[in-house]
């Protein structure tokens, strides 16, 4: 496990906790230094402050993004947002918002580090949601649902990601290609669809979550 | 003979008919010595043309009045001192009356003639005056002098073009003035009063011809002064509007940072899954202690910056010795004294200056450097006197600052937002200058590449010698 923030303080207590919560834990205070230690010592999951010295949290995402799929959690806090996003555009799994409970930071740690173990396989249980992905066939309660072609790139992308943020570029990007990176518009307008075939209550969903500001989820909530 | 020169003797006659009357009898006096001088050579009854050059000086120099008295007075001389029978004001032949008369009416044509030219002349140079005047006000007022400020020497000028000795302005800028007086009017518009003393009269064509004048440029300095003052209040609005945003953006981060690290070294002392071993409980424990005490000293640095910023602050000087203010700042510095090299004189120089603030100056100055200095370098405090001052300095070896950044740096919650992502509290500097400020000191910082940079403090050197018996 790699921490980086440029407060030795946050940095302390972190590693205090994460090491009694049974984690190896190393520390970076700069991006620079975060970079040369992932390097050095490849973890298993990046926590990574968004405002450093030097190099950014967004540029070090950017980073260790080009030859390392490894868990990257965002510290963010409230007055980031744009960066944020950045950061999660550039690669960063998911964010937590200093500050932040424990719980939560060892929670989203959990998810971040079970989504890299979990292999490919043809088929994806999320709840009452049923997705074989080789046969392109989506089934609620045992029904067998029709979806768009667009729909089901959509669900797909959703159901291997499941449990991560996925922001408005990045969906746009996998789905309809480069082109389309900033026609969030189309985003609104599919989810919607998909919610109303894969919701029981599409106004109050319980699969496909919005981030406000940030993008969308896909939560095994049962 | 310069105008002024001219001027001023004018000025001069105006005010004394005695001169007036010496003068114009000198002048007859001059003409009738010339006249009996030349009496041999010349007839004498062309020689009365003479009077002539008595008439024209007296009517150019003190008016048509003096002249006309003048020309009747050369006559009667000229007829008692040469024409025959002399010594009487009688006349034997007729012929000599025509010549007198002639002379007498040439001469009063000759001194009204010159009369016009004189007052034309002193009418040309007083509206040149008021044009003058006018002129620079008008550059003044629009260069940005405000109005207020010329209260004093404009209704002086003003009285000096009315001739009269002073004269009072008052402006119906903010309430209409309750004063009776002269009226300032531009257009259907009152500007203000000029208050004349009533004793002195002032000439009524000036004031018709100077005021209209003068009270449009009054009104047109007013009118820009109320936009500039809405402008500026509209600057200040925004000014205070981007300030908030900055403070907002600031303060939480700087209130969050510790929370973030309280928070989670709190839950992680509560939480029962966790395994702590005792130092770690004494890490976090450390943790929460020096992270509530930088909340509370962030706390205490906003309601600094607010006193500050509301001029609400007062410094209670006392003489203190410069090693202790530097020993009590490093008390203050909560475990982190230890990279600070202290370097100062033998014989500590003394300052005059509330303790308590220049502390905190210090503290802060500390802070700042030890937040920039590089791992296991140290940040050096030296003191330096001079003849008249005492320069505190606070120095790392930190990177160096660009040139425009030396000043900015001092600006409330500049450090928040660092473009290479550096962050301080924003407010620290800024302290530290309004305290240093406060206390008659200065504050600035010097950047060295090869040296680091150094943030420098200085005051004046305090009075120590007793004083003499009182």
């Amino acid at each position: 496990m790699l921490v980086v923030d440029d407060e030795p303080q946050i940095l302390r207590a972190l590693e205090t906790t994460l090491r009694a919560a049974g984690y190896e834990v190393d520390t970076a205070a700069t991006g620079e230094a975060a970079l040369t230690q992932a390097a050095v010592r490849p973890p298993d999951a990046v926590i990574l402050d968004l405002v450093l010295p030097g190099k950014s949290g967004v540029e070090v995402s950017r980073e260790l993004r080009e030859w390392t799929q490894v868990p990257i959690l965002i510290l963010s806090a409230v007055g980031e947002e744009h960066e944020k996003v950045a950061a999660l555009d550039a690669g960063a799994d998911d964010y937590v918002t200093k500050p932040f409970g424990l719980d939560e930071l060892l929670a989203r740690l959990r998810a971040s580090l079970r989504r890299t173990q979990r292999e490919q396989e043809p088929l994806l249980e999320i709840g009452d949601l049923r997705i074989e992905l080789d046969k392109r066939a989506v089934y609620k309660d045992g029904e067998l649902l029709s979806l768009t072609p667009h729909e089901f790139k959509l669900l797909r992308l959703f159901a291997v990601n499941v449990g991560r943020l996925l922001t408005h570029q990045m969906i746009l990007r996998e789905v309809w290609g480069p082109a389309y990176q900033s026609e969030s518009h189309y985003l609104h307008v599919y989810v919607s669809q998909l919610r109303r075939k894969i919701e029981s209550d599409p106004a109050r969903p319980r699969y496909l979550l919005t981030e406000p500001g940030a993008g969308y989820r896909l939560v095994d909530s049962a | 003979m310069g105008g002024s020169s001219i001027q001023s003797f004018f000025a001069a006659s105006r005010h004394s008919k005695a001169q007036a009357l010496l003068g114009s009898t000198a002048c007859v006096a001059a003409v009738t010595g010339a006249i009996y001088a030349f009496r041999g050579a010349v007839p004498v009854l062309s020689l009365g043309a003479l009077y002539l050059f008595a008439v024209l000086p007296v009517a150019v120099l003190w008016g048509r009045l003096y002249a006309i008295t003048v020309a009747i007075g050369s006559m009667l001389a000229f007829n008692f001192f040469f024409l025959p029978p002399e010594h009487t004001f009688r006349l034997e032949e007729r012929t000599n009356w025509f010549a007198l008369a002639v002379y007498l009416a040439t001469g009063i044509v000759v001194s009204e003639l010159a009369a016009r030219a004189r007052h034309r002349a002193a009418e040309a140079e007083q509206r040149e005056r008021e044009e003058a005047l006018l002129a620079e006000l008008s550059i003044a007022l629009l260069q940005g002098e405000r109005l207020a400020d010329g209260l004093e020497a404009i209704p002086q000028a003003v009285a000096r073009i009315l001739g009269i000795t002073h004269a009072r302005l008052e402006l119906d800028a903010d309430a209409k003035s309750e004063s009776r007086g002269l009226e300032l009017r531009a257009g259907n518009r009152r500007v203000g009063v000029l208050l004349l003393p009533d004793a002195e009269q002032s000439d009524a064509s000036v004031r018709d011809r100077f005021l209209p004048a003068f009270s449009s440029l009054l009104a047109v300095a007013m009118d820009r002064e109320a936009l500039e003052q809405e402008a500026l209040a509209a600057e200040r609005l925004r000014l205070s509007d981007s300030i908030k945003t900055a403070i907002l953006r600031s303060v939480s981060h700087d209130l969050r940072s510790p929370l973030t690290a309280i928070r989670v070294a709190g839950e992680s002392l509560a939480s029962p899954a966790l395994e702590l071993s005792e130092a770690d409980r004494h890490r976090l424990l450390d943790t929460i202690r020096e992270e509530s005490q930088r909340l509370d000293r962030l706390v205490a640095n906003l309601l600094d910056l607010s006193r500050l910023q509301a001029g609400a602050l007062t410094s209670r000087k006392e003489l203190v010795a410069v090693d202790e203010l530097v020993g009590q700042a490093l008390a203050q510095l909560a475990g982190r004294e230890a990279s600070v090299r202290i370097e100062l004189p033998d014989d500590a120089p003394i300052v005059n200056v509330d303790t308590a603030q220049i502390e905190r100056a210090l503290v802060n100055l500390l802070e700042n450097a030890l937040r920039f200095a590089p791992a296991d370098t140290d940040v050096v405090v030296r003191a330096a006197a001079f003849p008249d001052e005492v320069v505190l300095r606070v120095e790392n070896q930190g990177p160096a600052l660009a040139e425009s950044d030396l000043e900015r740096i001092f600006e409330p919650f500049e450090g928040a937002v660092e473009e290479d992502g550096r962050q301080g509290t924003g407010l620290g500097l800024a302290i530290a200058r309004g305290f240093a400020e406060a206390n008659g000191g200065r504050i600035w910082a010097e950047s060295h590449p090869l040296r680091g940079v150094s943030f420098a403090m200085s005051f004046p050197l305090a009075e120590t010698r007793i004083p003499a018996q009182a």
